[in-house]
């Protein structure tokens, strides 16, 4: 039987649509791991995972019936979570309430995936296949993909396929570990993916039903490689192109099958032909796998509960006229931070948006080539911007002079020979080195470039209308105080791999302070403030605009006053830096509770210097909530950290651009985030970034558990859990946004991939009151229900 | 007094051990201070120990030896084993068997210390047996990771060797000296007592060497033991692999009674640095490229015992031992240091003309420092030596003389480069002072040294000149094949594993631990 070509791509592009992309480390950003099953609900996907990846999708048994049993999870939630659960293909549901209660105290039986040749081969012969070919990949993926620390560095080919047929051709490895002739089949292999596909179509007797089931299989068991190779392919469409890394992977793990399967056909030819039969069955929840996403709704709805009576307490009223606006971005880190920053004078009012501010800047550093990507990654860059002025140009060329003296020193002590010559010269200087670090003296030094500019400059016009639909989207257009700041954010912590994931992600896992100063230097410009009066936003004279930088490792925050000097708010200023510090030690303290062997608030500040500390900062653990409302709303209350607060005025919002607006950018980022720690919660094992005191940094790029194998990718262990328990409860995020349920509806209905993620659970919308109490629950399809606490909903009217 | 304060390091770190098992589970906060302050108490014993030797002269005790070399060795090994401590102490917050890696790391550390102050043949043997050992425990800290298994398995068997080639080398030894006191078996062979018996043992302490340092075809096992957590890895390469150096100093003067033995390391030495370095350069992770590294840098150290260099390899053995803690410990840095040398643009590529240039201006810094520090009075051991080295900073000179590179970055290179050189003969003169009462200076060389040395300055020189014109022939068509080959370290360690079933099921059978709570 021949399969069509073009079947086969299609089989082949829709499995590397179901392998979500993976960012390098240098700037990492969360990725929802489910980035590809978002059209099916948690039930369907957790039928899909077992049989691709042999993972979980909900967490164990014992996790829900500990909460049932504590009375975290009551039987109201429980009732509500069976009522509300999508019917399944199978038609199947627990009974009641009771028989929900019994099922979550008897385990689930843990996933198993369908076989691969591979694994058939290692039951039939005792050898650990799987492995090897893991060991095998990781060591042709690891160089393939280096991006710098290898000095020999391996060629990168035409394609990924060319480049692995360039290094199969020459391993030996396969043969002397029993594969006979491999080499010489990749040597007479197609040199294109799509005939070595098709041949492998044929070889492995693959049925156009079983194909992309078997294709993602093949994939999964690639790790985070296959995750990189999407993320190529990301990129590339981002920009209207394609990438066929992930093909080619796809087809070099099929031909390591068929290589087996002709050696062993004798031995596991009929267990073959069964598994492809399996891959060809539809799928279908089991009813283990429908209980499971049912308890996990009730674990959801337990917390929406807590978050309910939380939203609910009454709040001081805000302050009339502001001495200080501040506005932070809507990580779930600045709210511990306004919270504590608003107690301390009524004069203070914070904001929250997405900390790139509205700047989509592809940013060089000072002495750099390289452009990053300050924005979210689901965008493409609208401008370019440079550290620094042409008068900066003698501190550019030192700063490149300094750091290209330090590569020379770094590529003599990695060379062959002259390593031994930088050891005994240079050796016992890491005496003092071994010193410093041990006792955490010193630490990163802050950025000091200049103050970034667009490079090439934008018009008056463009800057007019660019603030202007930032401050619009910000819902920041009158009652401007004497002094607004705006705050990037980014970690401050060494020798940590991850470090890019602490950062900023709505800065595509940069710091923000570039965008901060960006948009603190355009809204300062007086050309633009009275192109902004004539747009109907009158910012008073007096006001200044400030740029910071909130580390939220420890709390502390720095001005870019110098990018903006003046005498006039001197006083200001300086006020303003005092209620931060105030500030910073209440969020410390706060902090520090959660963290492990934090003694108080001061020693945060010590952990972000120790070299040795694998949980410096909690990140964006805990997150559980969205909240699209005026800050009134929110302001006063606890919310503990774990919840992303966008500043949002309905009744300012003409024809709801702006509602449009953060319903398909920071909530899909936010989902994005909460999905990834979910992800690393229940199934570390495919999305967790594994263990932190055995990660080995490849290439640049990633890491790997110990010597080699499959590349991890997500939060690794220690950022999850503290030793004694997850510190990420894993729920779906609850959306809640104080908007007309109509207008949002009416939203949904133009973006069906936004909608996806609603109608099938993966995040949660509840619309707020004008009050700021939960309202209205979307029920999915167009559909909302009044929310079961509410006394009487009534709808806000638009 | 002396005695104690030479014996306190290892008692202490030991006390920690005790502290670590007495709670093999997660430690309460005063636990894992009590261990740290045990071990910075032996750090600072160490250093006094030093204080009362440069005051009182060397300890030559029945089960204590307390020279310059041991000195050196027990400062170093305290030092380092205190960063490593206190580096673990936080690391391993959170670990359900924080206790127990404590423990063995303290109990491996007071094994290294007590191996490098013991003066009894018995001592010895004990503390190089028990390093090996607690070495096993830690390296299996996840026992369930099929590929922790495989390089335990591996490195236990080469283990078990090198204790057998030591424990026939004491015992022909003490056969020959009729005394299992180390010193006094020194100065018996420093006399030229022994006879065949000495020779035969010196062989076999050669061999115990070669095998404990990893070497070619042994060197397998170093590379795969990344399976452990990061501090092992830094006590590894810090302190444990350097007991096959530190047995060949500590009877080097039993070892120049073998000439071929002598020889013997030169050339698997000197082959083991070659392949080490280059196989380095081809690895794209970051520990392992360091675990090539120190298979390299031991070859090189072991070179340098083979030309009785003795004096010149206990400064290797501390040179690289703090670079490589430091390495392991802030290896998670790498992500960021990439990142910063994307930035500045490409790489200025020597052309010939550049890295010919190079060498010559290298050699000129060589003569300049030689006429300096005073050529006639080295042996030709020792210059060549400094051929080799100086050929190592013509790559760095290279760097700044292509073509491409600005006259500022010349400039700084050319200077960074005079004061390494400079750096190490210093060094070298300063090590050759320290140790000139306990260790013995390189003796004349015969036709075979010469041979041994012409070789050795010869194959540096070519791999150098290689290197730093690697980007100009890489790209070819051979250099493809060659590049994989030696990315997979001549297969050596395939092989190994073939031979004692590294890939069977069983011994590797993968694990799904899912540990959630």
């Amino acid at each position: 039987m021949t399969i069509d070509i073009t079947k086969i791509a299609e089989a082949s592009a829709a499995a590397a649509a179901a392998i979500p992309p993976a960012w390098p480390l240098a700037a990492t950003v969360a990725v929802n791991p489910w980035l590809g099953q978002t059209g099916e609900p948690l039930a369907m996907v957790a039928a899909r995972m077992a049989r691709a990846a042999g993972v979980a999708v909900t967490m164990e048994r014992s996790w829900y019936a500990a909460r049932i049993a504590s009375g975290v999870i009551t039987d109201d939630d429980l009732a509500a979570a069976l009522a509300a659960a999508p019917s399944m293909p199978s038609g199947w549901r627990p009974e009641n309430v009771a028989a929900l209660k019994a099922a979550a105290l008897t385990p689930s039986p843990a996933p198993r995936a369908l076989p691969t040749v591979a694994e058939l081969a290692a039951e039939a012969t005792g050898v650990d296949w799987p492995s090897i070919i893991a060991e095998r990949f990781g060591h042709f993926a690891a160089g393939w993909f280096d991006e710098g620390q290898a000095l020999w560095a391996a060629p990168r080919g035409r394609s990924a396929l060319a480049a692995w047929r360039a290094v199969a051709t020459h391993d030996l490895t396969p043969e002397l570990l029993g594969l006979g002739g491999f080499s010489a089949r990749v040597a007479e292999a197609p040199d294109a993916a799509s005939p070595l596909l098709a041949q492998a179509v044929a070889q492995l007797g693959l049925t156009p039903a079983a194909m992309t089931s078997v294709f993602h299989r093949a994939l999964s068991t690639l790790g985070g490689w296959a995750q990189a190779a999407r993320y190529r392919q990301w990129q590339a469409q981002l920009v209207g192109s394609d990438d066929g890394t992930i093909t080619d992977f796809l087809a070099i793990r099929l031909l390591w099958e068929v290589a087996l399967l002709d050696q062993l056909r004798p031995l596991v030819g009929t267990a073959w032909e069964a598994t492809v039969a399996a891959h060809a069955v539809p799928l279908t929840p089991t009813p283990a796998q429908c209980i499971d996403a049912i308890l996990q709704e009730a674990a959801e709805r337990a917390g929406q509960r807590s978050l309910a009576a939380r939203l609910a307490v009454d709040a001081p009223p805000a302050a009339e006229a502001p001495a200080l606006q501040m506005a932070f971005c809507i990580d779930v880190r600045s709210e511990v931070f306004r919270r504590s920053l608003e107690a301390i004078d009524p004069r203070i009012q914070t904001l929250g948006f997405a900390g790139f501010f509205g700047l989509t800047a592809a940013h060089r550093r000072l002495g750099s080539d390289v452009a990053e990507h300050r924005l979210p990654v689901l965008l493409n860059p609208g401008f370019t911007s440079t550290a620094g002025n042409p008068e900066d140009v003698p501190a550019n060329t030192a700063r490149r002079l300094e750091v290209r003296v330090v590569r020379a020193w770094a590529r003599f002590k990695l060379a062959a020979v002259s390593s031994f010559a930088f050891v005994e010269a240079a050796g016992p200087t890491y005496g003092l080195k071994l010193l410093r670090d041990a006792l955490g003296i010193g630490g990163a030094s802050p950025d000091q470039d200049p103050a970034p500019r667009p490079d090439p400059a934008l018009d008056l016009p463009g800057r007019v209308r660019m603030t202007a639909s930032i401050l619009r989207a910000m819902s920041l257009t009158r009652g401007f105080a004497p002094l607004v700041m705006l705050a990037g954010h980014g970690a401050n912590v060494v020798n940590n791999p991850h470090a890019s994931a602490l950062h900023c992600g709505a800065c595509g896992g940069y710091t923000g302070d570039v965008n901060a100063r960006l948009l603190a230097t355009l809204l300062n410009d007086p050309q633009v403030r009275a192109g902004l009066s004539a747009e109907g936003i009158a910012v008073p004279e007096t006001t200044l605009f400030l740029a910071a930088l909130h580390d939220t490792t420890t709390d502390a925050v720095r001005l870019f006053d110098a990018d903006a000097a003046g005498p006039a708010h001197h006083n200001q200023i300086a006020r303003a830096r005092q209620w931060l510090d105030a500030a910073g030690a209440i969020a410390r303290s706060e902090r520090a509770i959660r963290l492990p062997r934090a003694t108080g608030g001061a020693q945060l500040v010590r952990r972000s210097t120790d070299w040795a500390e694998t949980r410096p900062e909690w990140g964006l653990a805990g997150c559980q909530a969205f909240i699209a409302a005026p800050r009134a709303r929110t302001a006063g209350r606890n919310l503990a950290g774990r919840a992303f607060l966008h500043d949002y005025v309905w009744r300012d919002d003409e024809g709801f651009g702006v509602l449009e607006l953060i319903l398909t950018a920071p909530v899909v980022v936010a989902s994005w985030i909460s999905l990834q720690y979910y992800g690393s919660c229940v199934a570390p094992e495919l999305f967790g970034g594994g263990n932190k005191l055995l990660h080995n940094v490849v290439g640049g790029f990633g890491v790997v558990e110990g010597n080699g194998g499959a590349l991890r990718t997500g939060l690794p262990w220690q950022s999850v859990h503290d030793g004694a328990g997850l510190a990420h409860e894993p729920l779906r995020l609850t959306v809640c946004v104080e908007a007309p349920i109509e207008a949002m509806t009416t939203i949904l209905w133009r973006h069906p991939a936004v909608a996806a993620l609603f109608d099938n659970r993966w995040l949660h919308l509840i619309a707020l009151d004008d009050s700021g109490r939960m309202a209205w629950r979307y029920a999915g399809q167009s559909e909302w229900v009044p929310m079961e606490s509410a006394d009487a909903a009534t709808p806000l009217a638009a | 007094m002396h005695e104690l304060l030479v014996i306190g390091p290892p008692l202490l770190a030991i006390a920690a051990a005790i502290a670590g098992f007495a709670q093999p589970g997660r430690l309460a906060r005063h636990t894992v201070g009590a261990i740290e302050a045990l071990v910075l108490a032996g750090l600072v014993a160490a250093a006094l120990a030093a204080v009362d030797l440069a005051l009182h002269g060397p300890l030559l005790d029945t089960l204590v030896l307390h020279d310059a070399v041991s000195a050196t060795m027990l400062l170093l090994v305290a030092f380092v084993g205190w960063v490593v401590v206190r580096f673990a102490r936080t690391y391993l917050d959170g670990e359900a068997r924080q206790g127990l890696f404590m423990a063995w790391l303290c109990a491996t550390l007071g094994c290294v210390m007590l191996l490098v102050v013991a003066g009894h043949l018995l001592l010895f043997i004990l503390a190089w047996i028990g390093t090996s050992l607690g070495l096993t425990r830690l390296l299996l800290f996840y026992a369930e990771r099929p590929a922790a298994r495989r390089a335990a398995r591996k490195k236990f068997l080469v283990a078990r060797a090198a204790d057998l080639a030591l424990l026939a080398a004491t015992g022909l030894l003490v056969a020959a000296y009729r005394t299992a006191d180390i010193a006094a078996i020194n100065s018996a062979a420093r006399a030229g007592e022994g006879g065949g018996l000495a020779v035969a043992g010196a062989a076999l302490l050669a061999l115990a060497a070669l095998l404990k340092s990893a070497q070619f075809p042994t060197h397998g096992w170093l590379t795969e033991v990344m399976e452990a957590p990061t501090p092992v890895s830094a006590l590894l390469h810090a302190g444990v692999i350097n007991a096959g150096g530190y047995l060949l100093i500590r009877f080097a003067d039993v070892m120049l009674l073998s000439p071929a033995a002598l020889a013997g390391l030169v050339m698997v030495g000197g082959f083991t640095a070659l392949f080490g370095g280059m196989v380095m350069l081809t690895q794209p992770a970051i520990k392992t490229s360091l675990a090539w590294s120190t298979i390299a840098q031991m070859g090189f150290m072991i070179m340098q015992c083979g030309l009785a260099l003795f004096p010149l390899a206990l400064l290797h053995i501390v040179a690289h031992s703090l670079y490589k803690a430091h390495a392991f410990l802030s290896s998670g840095g790498a992500v960021e240091r990439i990142a910063l040398f994307r930035r500045p643009g490409g790489v200025a590529i020597p052309g010939p003309r550049a890295v010919g240039r190079a060498f010559l201006v290298a050699l000129l810094i060589y003569a300049l420092i030689g006429a300096a520090v005073g050529f006639l009075g080295q042996s030709p051991q020792a210059l060549a030596l400094g051929a080799i080295l100086i050929f190592g900073i013509a790559y760095l000179v290279a760097q700044g003389l292509a073509e491409a590179a600005p006259l500022a970055l010349t400039r700084r290179l050319v200077t960074l480069s005079a004061l390494a050189s400079l750096g190490y003969f210093a060094l070298h003169v300063a090590v050759t002072w320290i140790t000139a009462g306990s260790l013995p200076p390189a003796p004349p060389p015969g036709p075979l040294e010469w041979v041994l040395l012409s070789v050795a300055v010869l194959s540096f020189g070519l791999v150098a000149v290689a290197q730093a014109m690697l980007p100009l022939w890489a790209g070819h068509p051979a250099a493809a094949a060659i590049r994989v080959h030696l990315s997979n370290g001549l297969y050596v360690n395939t092989l190994t594993d073939r031979l004692i079933g590294g890939w069977a099921i069983g011994n590797a059978q993968p694990t799904s631990r899912r540990v959630r709570s």
